[in-house]
């Protein structure tokens, strides 16, 4: 490598969905876990025989000091999938931005020392953050960073920005289908222009929730998995058994499923090459799944209808069980006209640049003929001056890394040592001087 | 040979062909060492010279050097506090490496010119550009090395990039032309000598901007609007090209000229024909004509005269110039005018006619005569062979100048033929005459 220097920095990617951290300049991030936390209020409950999980004991130190009401965190997906009396899942970002500080310092806790076993303060950290963030929630993250875990340079870059790095492009546009939401961000030599960024509440969960509404109202149960045992009665066959357990919360519940329901829609759903249409598609053949209690179920026009709601959000509405989205549904533009309105407000002579690098990231954007059909879409809706080209990696996670990969990239170059924003530099102009050290 | 001798085949078949192959192929014999296989993958030649060699592959770092990789802090001068990173380091002999972090050198940046505020308050002062503004601006652009898209972007108060553009670029020009007073030194650097053109800019955005904001259907709909327009166009351009052919054809007279056009008022009372009229009599009548057609045929406006002329022309084109100049006389001898005096559609249409009718007659008449003329040598006798026979060639030069027949010339004399030939047997007398006539044309002209 010519143009890099392993400092070994530390890359940390915290998504709606999952957070994935890991060592700048390799490949893969080596933690990924989800972005949720187990909560359970101290308060209720005596917490004094679970002694199997070592996540506990350190969420414990941390939590002793909290003013507000007892609580412990259970971080990561071991922890998660255990089911305790009285947990609670809650997530620290709301609408994309963080919301609860305390959950995101222990999900950074999890990772630095339960996943990759380091020490903070010998390493700099690369936060990736929302190509939306505002200035107060970028010194909130230098603040915790600085004060807490002591780390001895950071950056804050852009979501978008990375992904870009990733391809090895300065100038794209960044098309990100991530878990909590969709955000089509210009990058224009490595800089975000942030009047253009056009962002929708649609992302991969919204799309788990249509489909769980979708086979609820065909009478399909889902049933989380702690609600069952199977017994082998006899090679080959099991039994499936209920089991109950009624201080089991309704946001873990709402989770459970929400897993299982992610998987059918990973490994069963696939964008349409056309519009979506009930009457042609009320014939095509059904595709079997299997759940983990051994039901199979049978899901057809579904699969193709729950990926056409990222281009038509409008298709929600038949969608039983859905309707608290339709109040919001009429601002809620399709994907290829978020990128055309993207591209509109920017300046006329990056548009075609603009339109012959548009780049896919995130988990959603891994769906399969995603890419084929944002082209031909495009297509359609483009100046014929324009040549419209979708490019996405091949490599599926590469995709959902994208963000991350990008990290690991800039972190490890040479020419990049000079950009950390240092604790020195932290303590001498204050955490607003952070505005002007990662632009 | 083994496989001759399975399939049966003779063993001498090809003996030229054999005895050809076989000497090139003696002459390289394989060396040995190597089997008679291997040798052939190499085409039957032994390579030149080797391609890598083979001491260089087990090449040894210089045996009296010490290398390990250490884990050691540097600091890069780019940077303006210590900030100590570690990272592995090749060390030779115990000596780690001196000098700068060999990155620093790629930490470059544009050169803004700065301003102080008594030079802002002398040269710099602008009604739509505050201090704080500018020097607002002045901070992006130093921090984002001048790339005005995202300066934009991050500019507190919406400008657009040409505002910004000019707002810098006059700004560093005042400043350069401020602080070196003799203009000579200055005159060619860029700044000076092509200063930033702010509606040009403009100019060229909105251009691209048109062509780029246009959606795919709408831009399908302008061209298939286009086509129609193109094709509306080129059929008017070739009925235009027709008109102006047969008008170059029928360039006449100035009487003809003036007549047309005081009858062109009186036909279509427009009001950009009764300018017409106040035109003097033309210098030039082909342009003239032109100039008043065209503006016409602009106008969509129709000549009944014109009109007329065309089909005048269309009918007699093909008769030669003394058949058009018998049927004038004919027609003055009828006393009728050479051109309706008042051109209306049926007038002009039956004066149509009339010339045709008249034109089929003349037509006849020579094709009687001719027929006449070939019956009379078996007739009449020698008296009008000798002195006929040339007028009669002449007359029958004429009239098979008139054998192929215009179209419907030919058409109408077939029909008229049918017709006259029935009341002809009736009546015998209108031929006789014109039988009669002729031999007395004949003698006549013999003396």
């Amino acid at each position: 490598m010519y143009g890099g220097d392993e400092v070994s920095a530390i890359v940390i990617d915290l998504g709606s969905h999952t957070c994935k951290a890991g060592y700048a300049g390799e490949d893969a991030p080596k933690a990924v876990f989800p972005s949720v936390v187990g909560a359970i209020d101290q308060m209720d409950i005596d917490e004094a025989d679970n002694s199997e999980k070592n996540s506990e004991s350190a969420a414990d130190a941390k939590n002793n000091d909290k003013p507000k009401g007892k609580r412990k965190l259970y971080v990561g997906s071991q922890s998660l999938g255990y089911r305790r009396d009285h947990m609670e899942v809650l997530s620290p970002l709301k609408d994309g931005i963080v919301a609860d500080w305390d959950i995101v310092d222990n999900i950074w806790d999890h990772a630095f020392r339960e996943c990759l076993l380091i020490d903070p303060k010998e390493h700099p950290m690369l936060l990736a953050e929302p190509s939306s963030n505002t200035q107060q929630q970028r010194e909130r993250a230098a603040e915790l960073m600085f004060e807490k875990y002591k780390a001895p340079a950071l950056f804050l870059a852009k979501n978008a920005v990375l992904t870009s790095f990733a391809s090895g492009r300065a100038t794209s546009l960044v098309v990100d289908c991530g878990g909590g939401s969709t955000t089509v961000a210009p990058v224009h030599d490595g800089y975000v222009l942030q009047k253009a960024v056009a962002t929708s509440p649609i992302g991969g969960e919204f799309l788990t929730d249509c489909l769980m509404k979708s086979l609820e109202s065909k009478g399909i149960v889902i049933k989380p998995r702690y609600s069952f045992r199977r017994k082998e009665i006899r090679p080959g066959e099991f039994q499936t058994v209920d089991l109950d357990f009624p201080n089991t919360t309704e946001s873990y519940k709402l989770y459970s499923q929400r897993v299982i329901a992610s998987d059918i829609k990973e490994c069963v759903c696939r964008a349409p090459d056309t519009p979506y249409d009930d009457s042609a598609y009320s014939n095509i053949p059904m595709t079997p799944y299997e759940l983990p209690d051994g039901q199979t179920i049978e899901i057809g026009a579904d699969r193709f209808k729950i990926p056409d709601v990222l281009f038509n959000p409008s298709l929600v509405q038949t969608i039983p069980g859905m309707e608290s989205f339709a109040e919001v549904a009429p601002s809620v533009r399709g994907l290829p006209q978020m990128v055309i309105e993207s591209i509109n407000k920017c300046d006329v002579d990056i548009r075609r640049e603009l339109f012959s690098s548009i780049l896919l990231a995130g988990g959603t954007a891994s769906m399969q003929q995603l890419k084929e059909r944002l082209e031909k879409d495009l297509l359609e809706e483009s100046p014929q001056a324009a040549r419209v080209k979708v490019l996405a990696s091949g490599n599926a996670t590469e995709r959902r890394f994208s963000v991350w990969i990008g990290g690991s990239i800039l972190a490890s170059l040479g020419s990049f040592q000079q950009m950390w924003f240092s604790k020195s530099e932290y303590e001498e102009h204050g955490a607003s001087y952070i505005q002007r050290k990662c632009p | 040979m083994d496989a001759k001798d399975i399939l049966g085949l003779p063993k001498n078949s090809f003996p030229p062909q054999d005895k050809k192959s076989r000497p090139p192929k003696e002459s390289h014999r394989k060396p040995d060492g190597i089997s008679r296989e291997v040798y052939a993958l190499t085409g039957g030649l032994a390579p030149l010279m080797p391609a890598l060699d083979s001491s260089q592959l087990k090449k040894k770092p210089p045996s009296d050097e010490k290398v390990a990789w250490q884990w050691l802090g540097f600091t890069s001068s780019a940077r303006k506090d210590n900030l100590h990173l570690y990272h592995w380091v090749r060390v030779v002999n115990g000596v780690p490496p001196t000098g700068d972090y060999s990155f620093a050198k790629y930490n470059r940046s544009v050169d803004i010119t700065k301003y102080t505020n008594e030079e802002y308050e002398k040269y710099l002062t602008d009604p739509r550009w505050t201090k704080e503004e500018t020097d607002q601006l002045f901070e992006l652009c130093e921090r984002f090395d001048l790339r005005f898209i995202v300066i934009a972007d991050r500019f507190p108060s919406s400008r657009t990039v040409e505002e910004l553009k000019e707002r810098y670029y006059s700004v560093s020009r005042a400043l350069l032309i401020a602080r070196n007073p003799s203009p000579v030194d200055i005159a060619s650097h860029p700044l000076v000598k092509e200063p930033y053109n702010v509606s040009h800019d403009l100019e060229r955005k909105r251009a691209m901007s048109l062509v780029l904001s246009q959606t795919r259907q709408q831009e399908q709909r302008d061209e298939e609007v286009l086509a129609e327009a193109k094709r509306i166009a080129q059929s008017r351009i070739s009925a235009k090209v027709s008109q102006e052919a047969e008008m170059a054809v029928a360039s006449n007279a100035g009487v003809e000229v003036t007549e047309r056009t005081i009858q062109g008022e009186t036909v279509s009372p427009l009001p950009s024909n009764a300018q017409h009229p106040s035109i003097p009599v033309p210098s030039s009548m082909s342009t003239e004509n032109a100039s008043t057609l065209a503006s016409l045929r602009i106008l969509r406006v129709y000549l009944r005269t014109y009109a007329l002329e065309q089909m005048l022309q269309a009918a007699s084109s093909t008769a030669g110039l003394r058949t058009i100049k018998r049927v004038e006389q004919t027609l003055q001898d009828l006393g009728v005018n050479l051109k309706p005096r008042v051109p209306t559609k049926s007038v002009c249409a039956e004066h149509l006619e009339l010339r045709k009718e008249i034109l089929t007659l003349l037509n006849l008449q020579k094709q009687l005569q001719y027929k006449e003329a070939e019956g009379l040598p078996f007739r009449e006798g020698s008296y009008t062979e000798t002195p006929g026979t040339p007028k009669h060639f002449h007359h029958g030069k004429q009239d098979r100048a008139f054998v192929p027949d215009p179209s419907f010339g030919g058409e109408r004399t077939g029909k008229r033929d049918q017709k006259r030939k029935a009341p002809g047997r009736l009546s015998e007398a209108p031929s006789s005459p014109a039988q009669s006539k002729r031999p007395r044309k004949l003698k006549a002209s013999d003396f």
